[in-house]
């Protein structure tokens, strides 16, 4: 199962995954450092502040309990908030599946606790036989290790840099995601996919439907496939997102 | 209680990443699966950064006064002309302060 990697070889990996997962890690920098001034100002110590981090290590679902957390709403309602909003990951999971199953659970363990959007959007393009791990682990641990410092930062800026919410700061976010799936659009199945997706999470968002991203998701999802169903549309190459760099 | 919190939550999202890569698990996907799931990466991305650009306070903006728009579509011309992730992400940032 495991086949031997030199050193070499795996630095090489750990360093291209790194680099693949920059331009994610560079615009997650100012979230993070909202996320540990947050949970210092809804009155979090520095230590909790830092284990949200470091051991939830989800940026969507620490911001929205740290704020439930702030207007003292109950246990029971940010548990089932956080599984709302930690549903997508399901998702990734099951189509990570025949990559990562087969590893050996250490490695299992590692990558699904890095298993973020950001490592899924990096990683779901390696086909089966060719997914790196070492590659996964540069991206997801690099991006673990930044998201971190960031936090500490804010950690220890604690309530001196407000409003820094409004800086339009979620734009980062949109910019990046937009540069991995433009590219991965390469069949008019998966164009009509990401249409699809964009309307109904717009629709959601406006009408506040709850679990709007897995419902927009899995219609854009559904589109796609029929389309490619309905239009006979030729197996391409299965490549989905390609690395930075990679199709040059 | 907050600790509590905190653990509690650290357990429900771990198992949403990793329940489905455990070999365990009792699932078999089938080539249909697989092809439905290959369109995941793709949608998922466009469902969260959607509402980023087209929605400011509870309403869709779909004129030229919203920058993130501006941006969007900066970014998107970007990364076809250039094909470079970075280069793409950081220009249109810059873009997008400049007229935010």
């Amino acid at each position: 199962m495991s086949h031997p990697q030199s050193p070499a070889s795996i630095r090489k990996s750990l360093w291209q995954g790194m680099l693949a997962a920059m331009p994610l890690s560079i615009a997650v920098i100012p979230w993070g450092i909202l996320a540990g001034s947050y949970a210092i100002e809804a009155g979090l110590d520095m230590i909790q502040s830092q284990a949200m981090s470091a051991i939830v290590f989800a940026g969507a679902a620490q911001l929205v309990a740290v704020g439930m957390i702030k207007s003292g709403i109950g246990l029971t309602s940010i548990l089932l908030t956080t599984l709302l909003i930690t549903s997508r990951h399901f998702l990734y999971g099951m189509a990570m599946r025949q990559q990562m199953s087969p590893l050996p659970l250490r490695w299992r363990l590692t990558l699904g606790f890095l298993l973020t959007d950001e490592l899924f959007a990096i990683c779901s393009e390696t086909k089966q036989h060719k997914f790196d791990r070492w590659f996964a682990f540069g991206g997801g641990f690099s991006f673990y290790l930044i998201w971190n410092i960031a936090s500490a930062v804010g950690i220890f800026a604690g309530q001196q840099i407000p409003n820094l919410d409004e800086l339009g700061l979620d734009f980062a976010i949109a910019a990046t995601f937009i540069a991995l799936v433009v590219p991965a659009i390469k069949t008019p199945s998966i164009l009509v996919s990401v249409l699809v997706s964009l309307i109904m999470a717009v629709v959601c968002e406006l009408f506040h439907i709850p679990g709007g991203l897995l419902i927009a998701a899995l219609s854009g999802m559904s589109a796609g496939m029929l389309t490619a169903k309905l239009t006979n549309e030729p197996h391409p190459n299965k490549t989905i997102l390609t690395r930075p760099g990679e199709d040059q | 209680m907050i600790w509590l919190t905190i653990i509690l939550m650290t357990v429900i999202i771990f198992i949403s990443r990793y329940i489905f890569i455990e070999p365990k698990l009792p699932l078999r996907l089938g080539p249909g699966m697989v092809k439905f799931l290959s369109y995941s990466a793709p949608a998922v991305l466009t469902a969260i950064l959607a509402p980023i650009v087209f929605i400011q306070d509870n309403t869709l903006h779909l004129n030229l006064d919203n920058s993130y728009l501006i941006g969007a579509v900066f970014a998107v011309l970007l990364i076809l002309i250039t094909r470079n992730t970075l280069l793409t992400a950081v220009l249109s940032m810059l873009l997008f302060f400049l007229v935010h």
